[in-house]
């Protein structure tokens, strides 16, 4: 009946999260950790003026902080001078010089909407117009790691899951802490709350009344809630394996303390992917100031992911993704600042990424240049228009998901010819 | 999706053949009422976002276009039924429109774009998204003319009802499943004897008289702060009262005379409180509208149009009208006594922030005017309110305008193009002609530190401006906007069935279904019905909410009472994957929040666990109503690992203090004592059943024979602990110390079996009967 079940799910879309184990299954030995890849998808929520990171312009009055000859150069890269101007963080001249070898960027992206609520969740799923697609965290959680405990985890941003995968929210390093063991009294292993012959009695009625249930005729939203919670408890266990990397001291900054929560749940083996998010780039005032406090913070956030993975030794494993729901305008408004803009980039680097690359571009007026999808090249005349659509279809075809039945059923529909070839390098 | 007209059925391929037979090669004459229910698509979309944004403004009678053979009609202008038919009737003409011929193309599209002489010229540029809307019309039409859409679109009209095979929930389990999700408690025994008694049609007096209690206005408040949210607005909750209009009292806790406390210790810690008991009053106002018009059974309208806001003696202080209303007090001190007040007129630091107002008073508008509600949604200087707008109508409206932003082929080419593209550029004015308006409505709203300020250089003119769906408001309304708003929501149809779906969500912690959208996926028909059934439920009730006057606990007994609450399982094993799509969203299964999985503990056990608060409460899927403002569906493993602790803490802190009550006081052990042992005697293996069978249905609701598969793997879950002890041998004879805790006054546990209970109520707050409802 389940397998049965699950099948018939498959045909249906019924956005169940399948564990690699059924009913007819026994339940996973809790410590089968997941060995990466790692995915951490960063947001830069409000949207970014990417003519002060990876498209500079410096010309007609597009950039009050530099001008067109300012513009510094690393191999391939061409990006923003920001040492001078930046409050706090890391500047774009450090972040190249330590990253740029290794990173790509696609600059043209057309965001196609010019509102954040659209254009947050265009860019996390790749389809503008459903709210009931995944983001690409959540599709790659659940098709490759669906028994982890907390698979998918988000700090903000758009998050939804298709139904695929419970969505973890971990705001605070101590209360992971704090549930790890949650077998014993204030998590204290001196202090079980039950015998251990109690507690495995415990776990052996719980997977026999799982088992039952899976063969009793439900109502499907019944049965998914059943094998979730029991997914979700079996796993849970896990957790335990967490504690050891969570540092003693807590870093000050937001994203590093989302980093440190998303690394050390990764480096246990109990996630997947993560989403990270600072927000206040909307800089509809004073563009200038607010893009020059939050871009440095925002660069200085992935470096110290990268740079807290090579300590922990699963750098190696990382693939970041760098994004916002939309760029700025290339001209200032009346109160200094920059307001909605369709136009603009996204970064990746990472495990399997060819860095030092640039695709795609925009003219001098910050419009979209088209880009042969074959040779990446630019093409005024026949190219495409390079959506999140493209992005996400080549995103899923670099982790390997393409062609799992969750992806299916969150079809992207980008046309054979338009797929991006090579992107990776 | 735009639903304009979620209030209708909806029958798409039917429609469209019976509309295209009609007009067959050479259309006929369009013949008034036919028989033909209005298309989805054509009410959310066609209609939604460009009959009545765009034609309607001169194919009406007394419009430009009248003379036309596209005579219009405005479906706002009507209600129930007769709306419908004006529905029907604009889509019978635009129907023989677009199917008509002029050459190989659409005489519908030539005309939109400007061609055929259109009067208008060329209202939608061929690329633009109300054109691509209309694009998809037309192929619907001539797909359903063919006959190309019967695989997929149409209804089977052979299928069997829907419910069929669906089993329901005895009235004794959805009595509970009432009494937990609306007040927070199990029933009582007497409740329990009506319904077994009289059946359903006890149960609506039952639920009178639940919604009289204090802990269901509980539940109201926190359903509708997940709704509304205004318990996020930032910078502190005093910052609901502008400096500009209340600098002398917003802060009156911090000048508060408390010299009647000699020590200046205590004298601190209760200024605290003052001002934590006065920032959680002024937090509540508007969730106590809510409440208040609940309470007294107003027409719910009121949350749009009441003349008034809820104030405590504490809040009203901090708009400085405490002294002429104390005598309104029944307790002056108690901070959390709510009233109904109109204020006055705000009156500025500086002249020109005072309030214009014909009547003198604030022009109150429900909960749209209140300040908690502005400073949640605040405004800038580029949006210009368009949030404020865009809230309105998602809030009160179900339109979520920003749900499926139609794509625009070059939105950074138009937006350079045009001047002002949100009037100029087809692609915006779809959207912004609906949205401008409303947000003009807020103009007088526009101070970006508080609440109420006019924009200084007078309100922008580069956007439409002040209205409602078409309809201009007289400037001299400007004063009252927000009242002229109210007034034209509550006479909306699409009112009642949003303010029908809010009392969906409470109850079941889901959004009702949107409808389906991809035109290749084969299960299409079913998910249609799926939507279509619970569709038809919401307007039922919505129709019978709007009978009563608006009365909001109609819609939660109607709700309750509906197959759609109480669907709970199915007969037999279903395999046809249509049927499964059919029935997907069927059933309440709804993972217990935070606060609703501590009122469930309470409830049960008689105390709260006491520990889902705070960060717990957030890791537990809960929200911030700020940053976080949704919850979770789904149990992370995170969660996995709450419900572990509080199933493990809860059994620990319950199973022996219970069993050292006296029998008829227990909640969880009234016939058992910890002496009988199983597998000893029949009779103290019938006992344990027995006791099993109330456990069950204490704590999970469930309804267990004593000789059940279910009773039965509890029996053995509990022999088994006691057996495993035995061989085990060397055991301590007393509960575990962290569940007797200090107390020497409960029974030993020489036979294990205290610990034995324990692991079973700990089992069985593990299961899903108890974490969901």
């Amino acid at each position: 009946m389940r397998r049965d079940f699950l099948k018939a799910c498959g045909l249906a879309g019924l956005g169940l999260a399948i564990p690699r184990w059924s009913f007819a299954d026994p339940a996973p030995e809790s410590d089968g950790a997941y060995e990466g890849p790692f995915y951490v998808v960063f947001n830069a929520s409000g949207g970014w003026d990417t003519t002060y990171l990876m498209d500079p312009k410096g010309i007609d009055g597009i950039n009050r902080l530099y001008q067109e000859g300012d513009i510094l150069t690393k191999g391939e890269h061409k990006y923003a001078p920001t040492a001078k101007h930046k409050e706090g963080g890391m500047s774009n001249e450090d972040f190249y010089s330590e990253f740029g070898d290794e990173l790509l960027v696609l600059n043209g992206l057309d965001y196609s909407v010019n509102n954040h609520s659209p254009g947050a969740r265009y860019m996390a799923t790749g389809k503008l117009d459903s709210l009931a697609y995944p983001t690409f965290a959540a599709l790659v959680a659940a098709c490759q790691g669906p028994t982890c405990p907390i698979s998918y985890l988000t700090f903000g941003n758009y998050s939804a899951t298709g139904n695929l995968v419970a969505m973890a929210r971990v705001p605070y390093l101590p209360s992971l802490k704090r549930i790890a063991n949650a077998d014993y009294v204030d998590g204290s292993e001196n202090w079980p709350y039950h015998d251990d012959f109690a507690l495995n009695r415990i776990e052996q009625a719980l997977a026999a009344q799982h088992e039952a249930r899976g063969s009793q005729p439900l109502l499907p939203r019944l049965e998914r809630a059943e094998n979730m919670l029991y997914g979700s408890q079996v796993n849970s266990k896990s957790l335990a394996r967490v504690t050891p990397y969570i540092p003693s001291e807590i870093p000050k900054e937001r994203l590093f303390q989302q980093a440190e929560i998303a690394l050390a749940s990764f480096k246990a083996g109990v996630c997947v992917s993560a989403n990270l998010t600072i927000g206040q780039f909307d800089s509809h005032a004073n563009n200038d100031p607010d893009q020059m406090r939050l871009i440095p913070e925002f660069l200085a956030g992935i470096a110290y992911v990268m740079r807290r993975a090579e300590e922990l030794g699963i750098r190696d494993k990382m693939v970041v993704v760098v994004q916002s729901e939309m760029g700025r305008t290339p001209e200032y408004n009346g109160g200094n600042g920059k307001d909605h803009w369709s136009i603009g980039s996204i970064m990746f680097l990472g495990r399997g990424i060819k860095g030092n690359r640039v695709i795609g571009a925009t003219d001098e007026k910050q419009f979209h240049v088209p880009i042969d999808p074959v040779s990446l090249a630019l093409d005024r005349e026949k190219g495409v228009r390079v959506r999140p659509e493209h992005i996400h279809t080549a995103l899923r075809e670099f982790a390997g998901i393409a062609d799992h039945p969750f992806s299916k059923k969150f079809p992207l529909d980008v046309p054979e010819k338009e797929k991006l070839q090579g992107f990776w390098g | 999706m735009t639903p304009l007209a979620r209030i209708f059925a909806i029958v798409l391929a039917t429609t469209i053949l019976a509309a295209a037979a009609a007009v067959a090669q050479e259309p006929a004459p369009y013949s008034g009422r036919c028989t033909a229910s209005v298309d989805d698509y054509f009410a959310e979309e066609v209609w939604a976002k460009i009959g009545a944004q765009t034609c309607l403004t001169c194919h009406k009678s007394g419009g430009d276009a009248e003379e036309s053979e596209l005579v219009l009609l405005d479906p706002q202008r009507s209600l129930g039924a007769e709306r419908e038919d004006a529905l029907r009737h604009n889509q019978g003409l635009l129907l023989r429109a677009a199917l008509r011929k002029e050459g190989d193309s659409s005489y519908l599209l030539l005309k939109v774009a400007g061609g055929l002489d259109h009067g208008g010229e060329d209202v939608l540029k061929p690329d633009s998204a109300g054109y691509r809307i209309l694009e998809e019309f037309v192929r619907r039409a001539s797909a359903a003319e063919n006959g190309e859409l019967s695989a997929t679109m149409q209804e089977d009209p052979d299928a069997p009802p829907f419910f069929d095979g669906v089993m329901m929930l005895s009235d004794r389990r959805l009595l509970r499943r009432a009494t937990l999700s609306l007040a927070g408690r199990v029933p009582t025994g007497d409740e329990l004897s009506v319904v077994n008694e009289g059946g359903l049609d006890a149960l609506p007096a039952i639920l009178d008289r639940l919604m009289e209690e204090e802990a269901f206005y509980d539940r109201l408040r926190e359903g509708f702060n997940d709704i509304f949210l205004t318990l996020g607005y930032i910078d502190g909750a005093e910052s609901a009262l502008s400096y500009e209009h209340f600098s002398e009292t917003r802060h009156w806790t911090q000048k508060h005379d408390l010299n009647h406390i000699a020590d200046e210790g205590e004298r601190q810690k209760a200024r605290y409180k003052l001002a934590d008991d006065y920032r959680e009053a002024l937090l509540q106002e508007p969730l106590k509208l809510v409440e208040h018009i609940v309470r007294n059974e107003k027409p719910f309208t009121e949350i749009v149009t009441a003349d008034y806001i809820m104030v405590t003696p504490y809040t009203a202080r901090g708009y400085g009208i405490y002294d002429e209303l104390r005598p309104t007090f029944k307790n002056p001190d108690d901070p959390f006594e709510y009233v109904p007040v109109k204020l006055k007129a705000l009156v500025g630091r500086d002249k020109r922030d005072d309030q214009e107002s014909a009547s003198g008073f604030y022009p109150h508008a429900g909960i749209l005017s209140t300040f908690q509600y502005l400073r949640r949604y605040p405004t800038t200087e580029t949006n210009r309110n368009r949030l404020r707008a865009r809230m309105y109508y998602q809030h009160f409206l179900g339109v979520d305008a920003l749900e499926l932003a139609a794509r625009v082929s070059d939105a950074a080419a138009v937006t350079a193009k045009y001047e002002i593209p949100t009037m100029q550029a087809s692609e915006c004015v779809v959207c912004h002609r609906t949205l401008d308006p409303v947000a003009s409505l807020f103009q007088d709203y526009y101070d970006f530190d508080g609440v109420y300020g006019r924009r200084k250089e007078g309100w922008y003119q580069d956007m439409f401006q002040a209205g409602f769906e078409g309809e201009d408001m007289a400037p001299e309304e400007r004063w009252r906007a927000l009242q002229w708003l109210g007034e034209r929501t509550a006479k909306d149809p699409r009112f009642a069935t949003t303010m029908v779906e809010h009392v969906y969500y409470l109850l079941t912690g889901r959004k009702v279904l949107l409808p389906p959208k991809a035109l290749d996926d084969p299960l299409l028909a079913a998910k249609r019905r799926a939507y279509r059934e619970q569709r038809r439920e919401v307007e039922r009730i919505a129709q019978r909410f709007a009978e009563s006057n608006f009365n909001l606990k109609v819609a939660f007994k109607e709700w309750i009472l509906s197959d759609f609450y109480r669907a709970d399982g199915i007969s037999g094993g279903v395999e046809s994957p249509e049927r499964l799509a059919e029935l997907d969203d069927l059933g309440v299964v709804n993972l217990l929040s935070p606060e609703q999985l501590e009122r469930k503990v309470a409830a049960i056990f008689g105390k709260p666990w006491g520990r889902l608060d705070g960060e717990m409460a957030m890791l537990y899927g809960g929200i911030d109503s700020q940053e976080v403002t949704e919850r979770a569906a789904d149990p992370s493993g995170a969660m996995g690992a709450i419900q572990r602790m509080m199933a493990n803490d809860v059994a620990c802190e319950n199973t022996l203090s219970d069993f050292a009550l006296e029998p008829e006081k227990r909640r969880l052990f009234p016939q058992i004592e910890p002496d009988v042992v199983p597998g000893v005697s029949e009779e103290g293996d019938a006992k344990i059943r027995e006791a099993i069978v109330h456990l069950h249905w204490t704590l999970l609701g469930r309804e267990d024979a004593v000789d059940s598969a279910e009773v039965e793997r509890s029996f053995q879950l509990f022999a088994g602990i006691v057996s495993d002890a035995q061989t085990q041998g060397d055991y301590d004879k007393r509960e575990a110390y962290q569940c007797r805790r200090e107390r020497d006054d409960v029974p030993s546990d020489d036979l294990y079996t205290i610990r034995a209970w324990r692991g079973v109520v700990t089992y069985l707050l593990r299961r899903q009967e108890f974490l969901y409802q």
